[in-house]
């Protein structure tokens, strides 16, 4: 099985502090590290080499500096990288970012499956995944939480939902996202590190993939951030307080009545 | 609990409280309030080392504390001072009731002084917040006790406290250059100062860092800082036996050229407690112990060429998995198995003591093996987990499922004997990090001689003539 992991370097979150009044993101002086759900979709990449056997390609578009994103991934046990970086790329919203993932995965030449985490940690939009499946014209299958069989070029999958679990079979090529409860992330090793560090990672740019310029960066990209801001925090509590023991009763159904509407139990 | 009778101290009378009060004002001395009281009566020592004070104190200044000691002294009242209370060995447990002391008020940052890399704090300042506070100047502090989120730096300082760092920044000592005291007759004295360099008498400073409140109470704390290290890396690396990641420690220490700013020792009990406890999925069913190893310092690629040597020397050593952490998510991911180690062993076995003991770094392979043998002999599980870069380790006794309370207590001087007789052999010591007090008093003489007791006794004596000031701790006078 030959898998393709898309990945993203994001800012580590306990150190990001905003400007208030730009309402952007301080980078200076901030860690970078792989976004904490994208280690989920390397780690079901290698359980499923491991059960099939075949290649693992990470790629990243972002800053040279993404590359430290993508030895992490090879020293986690992935075969290769790929950096997709270019001045060009910047200010891609998700859809001019998933046309330019696209465009450097039809690359790689035959692939069976491409992993996604849910989302990224920074932007947290979730649409990255299945943008990338919308250009490549693949199926694809969101929130992904076990990977069952591969078996005459489908893959059996099942996925969360709302009120359960959906097992759903999927033909290859496709598009996975996936979410926490598919594996725990095994930690990078010692010889990882060192087969990273030696290894030389390609870069693709704006050139190598001729891209159109129209469809990338600030003027490729259908959405705009218009501001960031912190949320109002807008709790609204009940309060019931029992006069007596028949107050009891009628508070505990109160409780009880408002948990399940909210289908808590 | 644990009252001790040698020396007789006078009540602490209505008349007394009320003089008390009008020292530090009324709302900060609680007195006849069980409730309030009990969080004095007691430190974080696992087993029975609770004693209910009189009365709680809670001065804002040194000359408070002076007043209250000059009291004390004129009606023969005994005093314990007390930290944030998260000591091991009964250092601020009131075994002859009288007054706790608690430094909690006093809690300021004084004064950071950037061009002497030094800081000036009272005692009540959580160890954590010193790095916190010095982070945006570049500056560091070198103390890591594995309770600094919590625990004061004046205890840190009353009780020498070492930690994680110590392999490569040494222990509390190290970092103390002056000390503003109130001596146990009520004086408040300077001792050091901002000097790098200082032989103008002796060493006071360094006799008060781990005299566990016994000879004075700090009231200003001098500390040196250090270069912020920007990069730190982490290793966790697994191995077979607990004998092959022991004997990998010396060989790292030594064979390498690199000291790492700690080396964590956790066997696999520890491991799986701790793991079970955090949900982590670390592959820890094949292995029987871990080393956690970490490097900082300013420069990545050094990092990184540090951390290769010491992998490629567990490798070496018969490690079957090196694992990297070099961003701070991951690191933080290992670390806390570490640090979760003693909290995950309290919720499986609530009968339990854990010892302390400390012998030279090349001892530690013996050491780790004869405490095997111990535990096989009492078929009791020893949990081995600690510093095992400076030679200290924190050995966990549990009590054995089928033991009542009243064998657990005849059987727990026992163990402790092959335990401190081992200690002797090697040349060590029953505490590295968290002192003596109360609890490994009556074990001191195994492992010092006479004469050495003899000479703190009349240190003590000399500082402390009415002993007042944490009376029945380290030894008896």
């Amino acid at each position: 099985m030959r898998i393709v992991v898309p990945i993203k370097q994001v800012p580590e979150t306990r150190s990001v502090k905003m400007d208030e009044k730009t309402g952007t993101v301080i980078r200076d002086g901030v860690e970078s590290i792989v976004n904490p759900l994208d280690l989920y979709s390397i780690e079901a990449a290698l359980i499923l080499k491991e059960r099939f056997g075949g290649e693992i390609i990470a790629i990243s578009m972002g800053p040279p500096q993404a590359a430290t994103a993508l030895k992490e991934a090879l020293a986690m046990g992935i075969d290769q990288a790929i950096l997709v970086s270019d001045r060009a790329f910047a200010g891609s919203d998700t859809w001019g970012t998933a046309y330019v993932l696209g465009e450097a995965i039809k690359t790689i030449g035959d692939y069976d499956l491409i992993i996604c985490g849910e989302r990224a940690t920074d932007g947290d939009t979730g649409q990255v995944g299945p943008e990338v499946a919308a250009h490549l014209k693949l199926p694809v299958t969101t929130y992904v939480n076990g990977v069952n069989d591969w078996t005459d070029g489908a893959l059996t999958v099942t996925r969360l939902v709302e009120h359960g679990e959906e097992k759903v079979s999927m033909q290859l090529p496709g598009v996975l996202t996936v979410v926490k409860e598919v594996s725990d992330p095994r930690l990078p090793t010692l010889d990882g590190k060192i087969r990273a560090r030696e290894t030389i990672m390609p870069i693709l740019s704006f050139d190598d993939l001729k891209l159109d310029l129209k469809l990338i960066g600030l003027k490729g990209s259908p959405t705009r951030v218009v501001k960031i801001f912190r949320p109002k925090v807008t709790r609204e509590c009940e309060i019931h307080t029992a006069e007596d023991e028949a107050g009891v009763a009628l508070s505990v159904e109160r409780l009880y009545n408002f948990l399940q509407e909210r289908e808590v139990v | 609990m644990l009252k001790e009778t040698r020396y007789s101290y006078n009540e602490l009378t209505l008349e007394l409280v009320q003089n008390l009060k009008a020292i530090v004002g009324e709302q900060y001395v609680i007195y006849d309030d069980v409730e309030r009281l009990e969080q004095f009566s007691h430190d974080e020592t696992p087993g029975d080392y609770v004693s209910m004070p009189a009365a709680a104190i809670r001065p804002r200044t040194a000359e408070e504390i002076a007043a209250i000691i000059k009291l004390a002294n004129r009606e023969n009242i005994p005093i314990t001072p007390r930290g944030a209370g998260s000591g091991l060995s009964g250092g601020a447990v009131p075994i002859y009731g009288g007054l706790v002391l608690s430094v909690d008020r006093m809690n300021s940052i004084l004064e950071v002084d950037r061009d002497n890399m030094m800081i000036e704090v009272e005692p009540g300042v959580v160890a954590n917040d010193i790095n916190e506070h010095i982070e945006p100047f570049n500056l560091f502090y070198a103390g890591y006790p594995m309770s600094l989120e919590t625990c004061f730096i004046g205890g840190n300082v009353a009780e020498n406290a070492g930690g994680g760092k110590a392999v490569k920044y040494g222990v509390t000592s190290r970092y103390v250059l002056g000390l503003e005291v109130v001596t146990p007759t009520g004086e408040i004295i300077e001792l050091g100062g901002k000097l790098v360099k200082d032989v103008t008498g002796y060493n006071m400073v360094q006799l008060m860092v781990g005299s566990e409140g016994t000879l004075g109470i700090f009231t200003k704390i001098i500390l040196k800082l250090l270069p912020l290290p920007k990069i730190q890396a982490d290793l966790l690396c697994l191995f077979k036996t607990s004998d092959d990641a022991i004997s990998a420690v010396p060989k790292i220490m030594t064979g390498g050229g690199v000291i790492p700013t700690s080396i964590e020792f956790m066997d696999s009990h520890s491991v799986q407690a701790a793991c079970e406890y955090l949900n982590e999925s670390l592959p820890y069913e094949d292995c029987g112990a871990m080393l956690l190893i970490s490097v900082d310092g300013m420069d990545r690629d050094v990092i990184e060429e540090q951390y290769i040597t010491i992998g490629k020397f567990c490798q070496e050593a018969g490690a079957i998995e090196v694992y990297v952490a070099d961003n701070p998510s991951t690191s933080e991911r290992i670390w806390k198995v570490r640090r979760n180690i003693a909290e995950a062993f309290s919720l499986i076995e609530k009968r339990q003591f854990n010892d302390d003991i400390v012998v030279p770094p090349a001892s530690i392979p013996a050491a780790i093996a004869k405490l095997e043998e111990i535990s096989a002999k009492y078929q009791v599980q020893i949990p081995c987990f600690g510093h095992a870069g400076d030679g200290n380790i924190h050995a966990r006794v549990l009590c054995r499922k089928d033991w009542d309370d009243k064998k657990w207590a005849a059987m727990q001087p026992v163990i402790l004997k092959d335990m401190y007789q081992m200690i002797r052999e090697q040349g060590g010591r029953l505490s590295g990090e968290h002192g003596v007090g109360c609890k490994r008093k009556k074990y001191l003489n195994q492992v010092v001689s006479e004469e050495y007791i003899n000479m703190l006794r009349t240190v003590k004596r000399a500082f402390d003539p009415n002993n007042i000031l944490n009376p029945g701790k380290i030894f008896d006078v």
